[in-house]
């Protein structure tokens, strides 16, 4: 009874918390890009004379632009499917919600001891991102088509990397249920597995969330805004939403699959927070560091480099099985 | 000031409209987004598509072929939204037009189709100037919405 | 990927210098401002007691930004700003280096009337003495006198100067009408072309 209080309790809280890391991590993103571009990125302490203006910081930059958006006309064109272009945004949200509650935090376990929660986890992660590419299909538009073609391509190649990954660490911690992964312990082969197949759910990890060498699905200089184009005021703040709800979620996730246990214990807390400034530290590097793919490019590059990664990791898995 | 209302002057979106005009403007503009006059500091973002934009930015000085479109985009905007027209093309015509004798191909300054809410002359303006110009739409933004 | 680790270590040796200037202009030490370039050629100001409403600047203005016109007993020489390119010709051809370009240029303004869009200079008018019409200011009448006898042949100096005593004040029409009464027709001159 008192687990159960505290579960639907951690899963209220979870939310709000989730969104304010899914905010920082987002902020963190778009300032270090920025810093990366020897630019100064929305500004942590704004100028002294600016302050009754401006505000004193922005660093719910993100939060403000989704609020912003709230609060702007919504647009719905006449050629689209109106029902499929109207809930694909609040679906693709509310998945995204969904698959959090999978996903352990520190202090937290929420639903993650489950049976199969890594199965359902992906699966929500893989329904949200079903409905970004749903809704722009539905919007009549030709941008938002092509934009959403590249996406479903470029999904089904990241996301044979994401499973593979999932299910190697998942044979060498012979556990389909999150919590037993990430309350594991750490051994010199599964650090090994930790590399190959965290590098490999990283890559995917690019691939979801568009960033650079694989954001051809939202490339504006050929495209517009690619699958968004259409989408405007709270559609789109909704999106957004569900993005930064995706970015925490992914992040989340990596940590707890590939770095147990900081995702177990409250005591870890400090350390979770130094893994996921990590994590999104080296997406942005790569995202600063690459050119866009094209999506031929990108897909060869999957099957080349990523695929053979990921047998490898399942070669990596079944030794550690049969072996450890 | 609601929350709403902040949020709405802390993340300006531009939509950068060109029309006409002999690209010196756009040029300055993206001067002005880019490093060294860098707008992301005060949440000013560059946004592909017009139905996500706050503030249309238009320069140059509106061939007819392009009424049109302008009408459009125009229109593509979802509501609060303010027009900063940007150099002396997209304010009065400059160089490119004359009241009379009319000219076959252009018809003067994006104001004849569309309300304008804050002209920056110049020609071209320096980035500051287009910051500036911004700015002064962004106020223009919350009067918009406070009035609702 | 070598490339790659390269521009990494590039990028990170800068990393704490972002290129960014502060904005708006200030003077704090320890930042950097935007530098207003030696020579930018910002709005153009007019100098009113230098003007003297003889319309050169609207002659050469490249985006006829420039306008002169008369109402009343003014004379006004505007600069609609909206059209103005900032070219400086209007500098360069004022004869009496009334106009200057400035360095402003953070001019954003919310409509077409607004004050700040015009830069303008009203010139009061000299009336005819004989029919009263405004016409001209007296400052131009007393510079053209004066460019007149500096480059004048010096034959001829003596007889014009006291033509252009007697026309004085008359507007052109006048001057037509009444050119045999003062006794300044131009039919004296013609001597002159055996010189
Ligand atoms: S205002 Fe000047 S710089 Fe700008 S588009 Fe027109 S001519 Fe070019
Ligand atoms: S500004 Fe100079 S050129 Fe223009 S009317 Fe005055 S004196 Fe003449
Ligand atoms: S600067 Fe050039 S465009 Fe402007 S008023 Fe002078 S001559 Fe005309």
């Amino acid at each position: 009874m008192v687990d159960l209080i505290f579960t639907v309790i951690s899963l209220i809280v979870i939310v709000p918390l989730a969104l304010f890391l899914g905010v920082i991590y987002s902020y963190l993103l778009r300032k270090l890009s920025a810093r990366f571009q020897w630019r100064v990125g929305p500004m942590l302490r704004m100028y002294g004379d600016l302050k009754p203006l401006l505000g004193t910081t922005r660093l719910l930059q993100p939060l403000y632009d989704i609020l912003k958006l709230y609060g702007k006309e919504t647009i719905v064109p006449d050629v689209s499917r109106r029902r499929l272009f109207v809930y694909s945004p609040f679906l693709s949200l509310f998945f995204a919600v969904a698959a959090i509650f999978f996903i352990p935090f520190p202090g937290m376990p929420l639903l993650s001891g489950v049976p199969y929660s890594l199965i359902i986890a992906s699966y929500l992660l893989i329904a949200s991102i079903l409905f970004t590419i749903l809704g722009p299909v539905a919007s009549g538009s030709p941008w938002a088509a092509i934009g959403a073609r590249r996406e479903v391509e470029l999904f089904l190649v990241s996301e044979l990397g994401f499973v593979l990954s999932l299910f190697a660490v998942a044979i060498a911690r012979q556990s389909l249920v999150i919590w037993e992964i990430s309350s594991g312990g750490q051994s010199l082969y599964l650090a090994l597995l930790t590399v190959t197949a965290g590098a490999l759910m990283f890559v995917a990890m690019l691939g979801k969330l568009h960033i650079k060498p694989f954001d051809m699905p939202e490339a504006e200089a050929e495209i517009v805004a690619g699958p968004y184009t259409e989408y405007s005021g709270k559609l789109l703040g909704t999106y957004y939403l569900t993005k930064v709800f995706l970015l925490y979620g992914l992040v989340a996730l990596f940590i707890s699959l590939f770095l147990p246990p900081i995702a177990t214990d409250v005591l870890w807390l400090p350390l979770y927070i130094v893994a996921a400034v990590v994590l999104v530290f080296l997406l942005t590097s790569v995202q600063v560091l690459n050119p866009r793919y094209r999506i031929r490019n990108a897909i060869n590059w999957y099957l080349k480099v990523a695929i053979p990664l990921g047998v490898l990791n399942f070669i990596i898995a079944l030794a550690i099985w049969l072996v450890v | 000031m609601g929350i709403m209302d902040k949020a709405r002057i802390y993340s300006p979106w531009l939509y950068h409209l060109h029309c006409g005009g002999c690209n010196g403007c756009d040029i300055e503009t993206l001067a002005a987004l880019a490093p060294r006059f860098d707008v992301e500091r005060f949440g000013v973002q560059l946004v592909p598509s017009p139905r996500h934009a706050d503030i249309l930015l238009t320069t140059g000085c509106v061939p007819k072929q392009f009424i049109p479109m302008v009408k459009r985009i125009y229109e593509q905007v979802p509501a609060p939204k303010v027009v900063v027209a940007v150099g002396s093309c997209a304010c009065g015509g400059s160089l490119f037009y004359d009241d009379a004798p009319e000219n076959y191909a252009i018809l003067g300054h994006p104001d004849l189709l569309i309300p304008v809410d804050v002209y920056v002359p110049g020609c071209a303006p320096k980035p500051e100037a287009i910051i500036n110009g911004v700015v002064q739409g962004i106020l223009k933004l919350a009067e918009k919405r406070s009035k609702k | 990927m070598s490339t790659e680790i390269k521009i990494l270590k590039q990028v990170l040796s800068k990393y704490s210098k972002p290129m960014t200037l502060t904005y708006p202009s200030g003077v704090a030490p320890d930042r950097r401002y935007s530098q207003i370039p030696e020579g930018l050629r910002g709005i153009p100001e007019r100098d009113k007691d230098k003007c003297i409403g003889c319309r050169a600047c609207y002659f050469v203005c490249s985006g006829r930004a420039t306008s002169i016109y008369d109402k009343g007993e003014k004379r006004t020489v505007e600069i609609f700003l909206f059209r103005c390119t900032f070219c400086a010709h209007c500098q360069e051809a004022c004869p009496e280096e009334a106009i200057k370009m400035t360095n402003k240029f953070e001019i954003a303004v919310p409509n077409r009337e607004d004050p700040a869009a015009r830069v303008l200079t009203e010139l009061d008018l000299l009336k005819c003495k004989n029919c009263g019409t405004p016409y001209v200011t007296r400052k131009l009448v007393d510079r053209t006198y004066e460019r007149l006898m500096e480059k004048i042949d010096p034959i001829v100096k003596e007889t014009v100067s006291n033509d252009y005593k007697k026309l004085d004040g008359y507007c052109p029409d006048c001057r037509r009408a009444y050119g045999v009464d003062l006794d300044t027709h131009t039919k004296k001159y013609v001597w002159l072309e055996g010189v």
